[in-house]
């Protein structure tokens, strides 16, 4: 186990690498400047070469690879080339808002889907599961969006309940810290939900159908004990599955959910980032979310020890 | 089937929890506090140096944290700002300002002669603007005393004071204000009314500024630009919500109170709310223009440019890029609608509606052979990318060979400054917008100078022009100055250096609850901000 975890760990040393490569080249390939950004639209060629050269913009492609790479190797991660801040500085603030959302989906998610799944399975061809596949249908196919902005219509505009915007840190408070995150959480949480929900009802049919299940029924076990005993944990390879890549997932992508509850998160970061062609956020972003993705994924293999003792690393 | 006493409790508890659960939610999220008041501007602040940095937003951000010498009342007229007394010489070369009393840094140190000097110094160095051909023209910028600072010019400029007030220079501490000016100040340490906080600063997200509490205003009512800076409000809060129907709803539900740029769409909605209001704040609003490459075929041929001037239909095109024909107008000088320079000369060539049959005649005039003409579209500027889209259209209409480029501001920056032909990946048009009150001044607006390859994109070049506008500091009066506006305008609109597209003046959207907000050309400012709760 120890031996598998290493290396493990050192690929993800190589991943964040090829990441680190592909990112430097691709962002330096794309068109725009952030010389160009910062002088504004009037500047003249004179000015933005100004700036290009202040910025070291101007150096060869290797050289600024080289200065990059050997500071990513000190733990330096660079500064925003706009705000002058530390890039591992400005992640850090915008990490909390997105691990806040990312871990509240994923445990709406896990306990809404995997109940909708086990429920449908276990009444398949029924009303139940017809309405049940119904809303997984429906949470797949509305955009997040269009969720985004019927939920706050109706909890934030309508009747007022919930705010429609912002983020309150959890150290100002759990109360606040909960009530700016259930929109965005519900609203990120629908796909989700239905995903896991397909999942867990496919692998809780496959499982319900086999020869163990019947001999179970047979020597009289009760529906809970068949359910969460006997099929659950070994429908529980796929739906771990699916739930860890939920989570990595997450992690990158709630750039819309953040964009529509104006949450400052790494997605929002690294989307304005983009647009500024601040090539040092994007970059590191980029390098630790890939990481963070490689890390979860092996979180995920070894939980599978835990559901399935017959998998050994 | 029976309820027992149990059952009958267990219900009423979860009832009673129900029914509060909105009002304990809502507890949570009570709208911003009176003396707060929380501001989704028409940007994202990403640099904070006005003077490195030319976005609008950067200059706000100036306007509520630094002080600046002298400013432009709302008639126009310079007036006295940080400088408590000026004078000049008789022989109109030697200009004398003393600072006002109280004038203080956030740090607590006292502002001195020599900050202001090292400013003045900094905003010469700066390209985009007035500043090198004015210190051209000085032979000393020198600090007297403490409060004391002395302009020693080669020879007279009229404009002076002018200048000083229209090119706002902020005044920074003395060491801030060495740096060059392509090298950013990040420190936010001004004498303005307002105080940057560090410690609340998200970039992306949000920025605060408190009130400075050691601030002395003038002793007059504001005006414009001028006049005292008095604070209202402990803190303002600039929320940077990406998202335009998110910030509608913010405002709509009272967790901000000021949308800076809310899309036309928006409007009806914003008039229906008993408690929002929509309200011009710049009269002047902005010009959207089209920008040739003249280097390249067809508008290397000017008979070209001006089939382009003939061609626009100003009307439609502000309906399909800003929508609301209440909020839009035409405008046909080179100076804008609003400066004083503001004239008639040589407009013949506007026409309601356009027309595209002599702009057909031009082009053929030109020996256009069926080129392509590309478009740069933004599609992160919607009222641009929109305009850009019937641009080509209205081409098409009369036979030319119009493409659209589709890109984000920043690559379509990029891919503007390349000269060459459309075929090495150059490009025809690109359509942008700036300020009318921003075209008052050719030396100011030096980026819109017929240069040719040394200036903006577009590179056109007229040397007549050129003669004029060096000039243009040496005439003494308005008069003067109107005069040769006159003859400016008419070779202007024969080369043809730009193409209006029409004129907008988009409302704010607030709070009924916010008041006192000054209109002012181009910038939000923050002071006499007033909220009730």
């Amino acid at each position: 186990m120890a031996a598998y975890i290493l290396r493990r760990m050192v690929s993800t040393i190589a991943v964040m690498a090829m990441v680190g490569i592909f990112v430097f080249l691709l962002l330096r390939l794309a068109p725009g400047d952030p010389a160009a950004i910062i002088a504004g639209d009037t500047a003249t060629p004179q000015i933005i070469a100004g700036i290009r050269e202040q910025l070291g913009l101007n150096e060869p492609l290797p050289v600024q690879f080289v200065h990059w790479a050997l500071s990513i190797l000190g733990g330096d991660f660079g500064t925003s080339i706009f705000t002058g801040r530390p890039v591992l500085q400005l992640i850090s603030q915008r990490l909390e808002p997105t691990i806040s959302i990312s871990i509240l989906t994923i445990i709406l998610s896990v306990t809404i889907g995997v109940s909708f799944g086990i429920v449908a399975a276990w009444r398949a061809g029924g009303l139940v599961d017809r309405i049940l596949t119904a809303f997984a249908t429906l949470g797949f196919s509305v955009p997040v969006f269009v969720v985004g902005f019927f939920l706050i219509y109706v909890f934030a505009i309508r009747t007022r309940w919930l705010p429609v915007q912002g983020y309150q840190s959890i150290d100002d408070g759990f109360g606040p810290w909960l009530v700016h995150l259930i929109l965005p959480t519900v609203t990120l949480g629908v796909p989700y939900i239905a995903f896991i929900a397909r999942i867990a009802r496919a692998s809780m049919l496959e499982v319900l159908s086999e020869d163990y299940m019947r001999t179970a029924a047979a020597k009289g076990a009760s529906s809970y004990s068949m359910l969460f005993h006997h099929a659950l944990r070994n429908a529980g390879v796929p739906i771990l599955t699916v739930i860890g890549l939920s989570f990595a997932g997450l992690i990158g992508g709630v750039v819309i959910t953040e964009t529509v509850f104006n949450i400052p998160g790494v997605g929002r970061l690294v989307v304005d980032a983009i647009n500024n062609r601040d090539y040092p956020i994007i970059q590191g972003v980029l390098i630790l979310v890939s990481g963070l993705y490689v890390l979860i994924n092996l979180a995920v293999d070894l939980s599978y020890t835990l559901v399935d003792p017959r998998i050994r690393y | 089937m029976t309820i027992s006493r149990r059952d009958l409790i267990k219900a009423g508890i979860a009832a009673g929890t129900a029914l509060s659960l909105p009002s304990v939610l809502r507890a949570q999220t009570a709208p911003a506090d009176a003396r707060i008041a929380r501001m989704v501007m028409g940007g994202s602040l990403s640099a904070f140096d006005p003077y490195y940095s030319t976005a609008t937003i950067a200059y706000n951000h100036a306007f509520a944290i630094y002080d600046t010498l002298f400013g432009f009342d709302s008639k126009n007229m310079p007036q006295p700002q940080m400088v408590g007394q000026w004078g000049v010489s008789d022989d109109k070369k030697t200009y004398t300002f003393e600072l006002r009393d109280d004038l203080g840094w956030h740090d607590g140190t006292p502002v001195t002669a020599a900050d202001c000097v090292a400013s003045i110094r900094r905003w010469g160095q700066r390209e985009t603007g007035p500043g090198p051909q004015v210190m051209q023209r000085v032979k000393d910028i020198s600090k007297k005393d403490e409060r004391t600072f002395i302009i020693a010019l080669k020879e007279p400029l009229g404009l002076l004071i002018e200048i000083l007030a229209s090119e706002r220079i902020f005044v920074m501490r003395e060491r801030d204000a060495s740096l060059p000016p392509t090298e950013q100040v990040t420190a936010n340490i001004g004498s303005g009314p307002f105080k940057f906080n560090h410690a609340l600063a998200k970039p992306g997200a949000s920025f605060t500024y408190d009130r400075n509490e050691q601030y002395v205003p003038r002793n007059e009512p504001p005006d414009g630009l001028a006049g005292g800076k008095v604070v209202n409000v402990d803190r303002v809060i600039w929320d940077n919500i990406a998202d335009q129907q998110t910030a509608l709803a913010a405002l709509q539900t009272g967790e901000v109170d000021f949308v800076q740029t809310p899309p036309s769409d928006f409007y009806s909605v914003i008039e229906s709310d008993p408690n929002l209001e929509l309200q011009v704040l710049d009269k002047g609003g902005e010009d959207m223009f089209l920008r040739m490459n003249a280097l390249q075929k067809p508008f290397d041929n000017v008979k070209a440019r001006q089939a382009m001037l003939h061609l626009i239909d100003q009307e439609a095109m502000m309906r399909a890029a800003h929508g609301d024909p209440r909020y839009t107008g035409t405008v046909t000088s080179r100076w804008g609608n609003s400066p004083p320079y503001s004239n008639d000369e040589n407009t013949g060539w506007f026409k309601k509606g356009g027309d595209p049959d002599r702009a057909k005649q031009l082009f053929k005039e030109a020996g256009y052979a069926g080129e392509k003409v590309v478009i740069l579209q933004p599609t992160d500027w919607a009222a641009t990318s929109n305009a850009s889209q019937l641009l080509a259209a209205t081409l098409r209409k009369i036979g030319v060979n119009a493409e659209l480029a589709p890109s984000d501001s920043s690559a379509l920056r990029a891919r503007r400054e390349n000269k060459g032909p459309v075929e090495n990946g150059g490009w025809s048009i690109f359509i942008t917008g700036s300020s009318d009150d921003s075209f008052r001044d050719p030396i100011a607006s030096a980026y819109l100078a017929p240069t040719g390859e040394k200036g903006w994109a577009g590179w056109v070049k007229n040397d007549e022009f050129e003669a004029l506008r060096a000039k243009w500091l040496d005439v003494e009066t308005l008069e003067e100055r109107k005069a040769m506006a006159r003859e400016m305008q008419r070779l202007w609109w024969d080369f043809v250096g730009i193409v209006f597209l029409g004129k907008s003046v988009r409302p704010i959207a607030r709070r009924k609850t916010l008041t006192g907000l000054i209109g002012v050309p181009d910038f939000v400012v923050m002071w006499n901000m007033q909220k009730a709760s």
